[in-house]
């Protein structure tokens, strides 16, 4: 089952485990410059609300009622992350582990592949979850992933209308499968005790009308790996699965829809990194990163195709040199983000 | 129901004042906005319990539920209230059919989302 608390998805699978609980919700963030540089991490500048569209029925699109599932708002070239966090068993010290997959108008962010059922490898079309715990991009090179930014759907930006040439579906899709019980129960045994990495001193110290339909297309190119799944295909639970359409509803018409105001607009990363406020970086040495998905790897950026098209899709995209680069390493607390600092409450 | 008030918010702080000195009855003054004597008189149970928003102001100050704090001093959230008012046949009804149900039946009660035809 999913519920929806405090914009955050919850999925549930009791009947497999009692810690078999994954948490995800939206971050907002900075869009990094398009400009074929490679960014570090942006950080987290607070959770996108979600909402459910049944709750709004006369309001939404009618294709939005027979999806189901949940929308938030997002700024045309706006850009967003997924944090991932899922419940901590304290008997075994280990997260239990899921399969996700993550498509926007039902490419995967992974494989580029479109959508189908199951977990697939060659190519991977899933993350595992604790290990990755974010998810910025689509995988378009080993270790390197292009910002998902909100464009508006039917204009040529979106990875859907790269990919498959249609713009049918838009927003984002989400499958999580839980690991089986049993093989869980025998990889993390309760005697056990798991070796957590050292949690790095850096991270402790960085603590402190128009159209209503949206895609996600590709940004700027960011560091950041996706992992290869290290575990067997045959350990997670297909006869247990949830899944949970997303949908992006224009900021301009989020109000009309829900009468709630959307998020003000984020700074740009100009502002963020003038500001002396920290970019992030991740590392893992212990797990694989995936290499790029070839449909993926082919796409255009936004800015690419807006140049084409004699079109400036991004406003504000200038080249920038992040300043203070905060190392993070393995062992986060649960659900944790890149938080800005304090400081940032000026921007 | 309101003498537990006043009675369970002087426990919790002489609790956290074991720990630290930040929960002495001036600081704690200090910090939700209000007279030390008016703090004495609550715990004391002198006066009505205080406004909705003082008893949330004193719950994150003692690091309580503001739900817990207002049904103690006998009173429900503006939020929940409204919701009642809005749909009350509908809550009324609820709560009633939930009131004696334990806690882990009502948790199943939970609102999924809401998966449709992809």
């Amino acid at each position: 089952m999913i519920e929806l608390s405090s914009d955050t998805l919850v999925f549930s699978f009791p009947e497999v485990h009692p810690s078999a609980t994954l948490r995800l919700h939206l971050q907002r963030t900075l869009r990094i410059p398009d400009d074929d540089s490679t960014y570090p991490l942006p950080p987290g500048l607070g959770q996108f609300p979600l909402r459910h569209v049944d709750d709004f029925a006369n309001k939404v699109p009618p294709q939005w009622m027979e999806h189901g599932g949940v929308m938030f708002p997002m700024y045309q070239s706006e850009a967003m992350w997924i944090c991932f966090d899922s419940d901590y068993d304290d008997d075994r010290d280990v997260s239990y582990p899921f399969a996700v997959k993550i498509a926007t108008g039902k490419v995967s962010a992974v494989s580029g592949e479109t959508w189908k059922s199951g977990v697939n490898r060659d190519p991977q079309d899933y993350v595992v979850v604790p290990e990755q715990p974010w998810l910025d991009g689509y995988c378009v090179e080993e270790g390197v992933i292009r910002q998902f930014v909100a464009m508006p759907l039917g204009a040529g930006y979106t990875a859907e209308e790269q990919v498959t040439g249609k713009g049918e579906h838009g927003g984002l899709q989400i499958l999580a499968y839980p690991m089986k019980r049993k093989v869980y129960e025998e990889l993390f045994p309760k005697s056990s005790k798991r070796i957590l990495s050292d949690l790095n001193a850096d991270c402790l110290a960085c603590y402190s009308a128009a159209p209503s339909e949206m895609g996600l297309a590709p940004g700027g190119r960011m560091k950041q790996e996706i992992y290869e799944d290290s575990y067997r295909l045959s350990d997670w639970d297909l006869d247990h699965s949830s899944r949970c359409f997303v949908h992006i509803a224009n900021s301009m018409v989020w109000r009309s829809i829900t009468g709630d105001n959307p998020p003000t607009t984020p700074p740009t990363s100009r502002e963020y990194t003038s500001a002396g406020l920290p970019w992030f970086d991740w590392y893992d040495d212990d797990n694989k990163a995936l290499p790029g998905a070839a449909p993926l790897t082919g796409m255009k950026s936004v800015a690419t195709i807006g140049k084409e098209k004699g079109d400036v899709p991004l406003p504000e995209n200038e080249t920038i040199n992040p300043g203070q680069v905060v190392t993070l390493r393995k062992g986060l607390k649960p659900g944790q983000v890149r938080e800005w600092q304090e400081t940032a409450g000026r921007l | 129901m309101r003498n537990a008030f006043g009675a369970y918010l002087r426990k919790r702080r002489e609790e956290l004042l074991d720990g630290s000195p930040e929960f002495s009855i001036r600081k704690l003054a200090a910090k939700i906005g209000v007279q030390p004597s008016y703090i004495s008189k609550v715990e004391r149970e002198e006066v009505a319990p205080p406004s909705e928003p003082t008893i949330v102001r004193w719950a994150e100050t003692l690091g309580e539920d503001p739900d817990v704090l207002l049904a103690l001093a006998g009173k429900v959230s503006a939020d929940l209230r409204d919701a009642i008012v809005k749909r009350p046949k509908v809550f009324a009804e609820l709560i009633r059919e939930l009131k004696d149900a334990p806690d882990h039946a009502l948790l199943r009660v939970v609102r999924e989302v809401r998966d449709g035809n992809w």
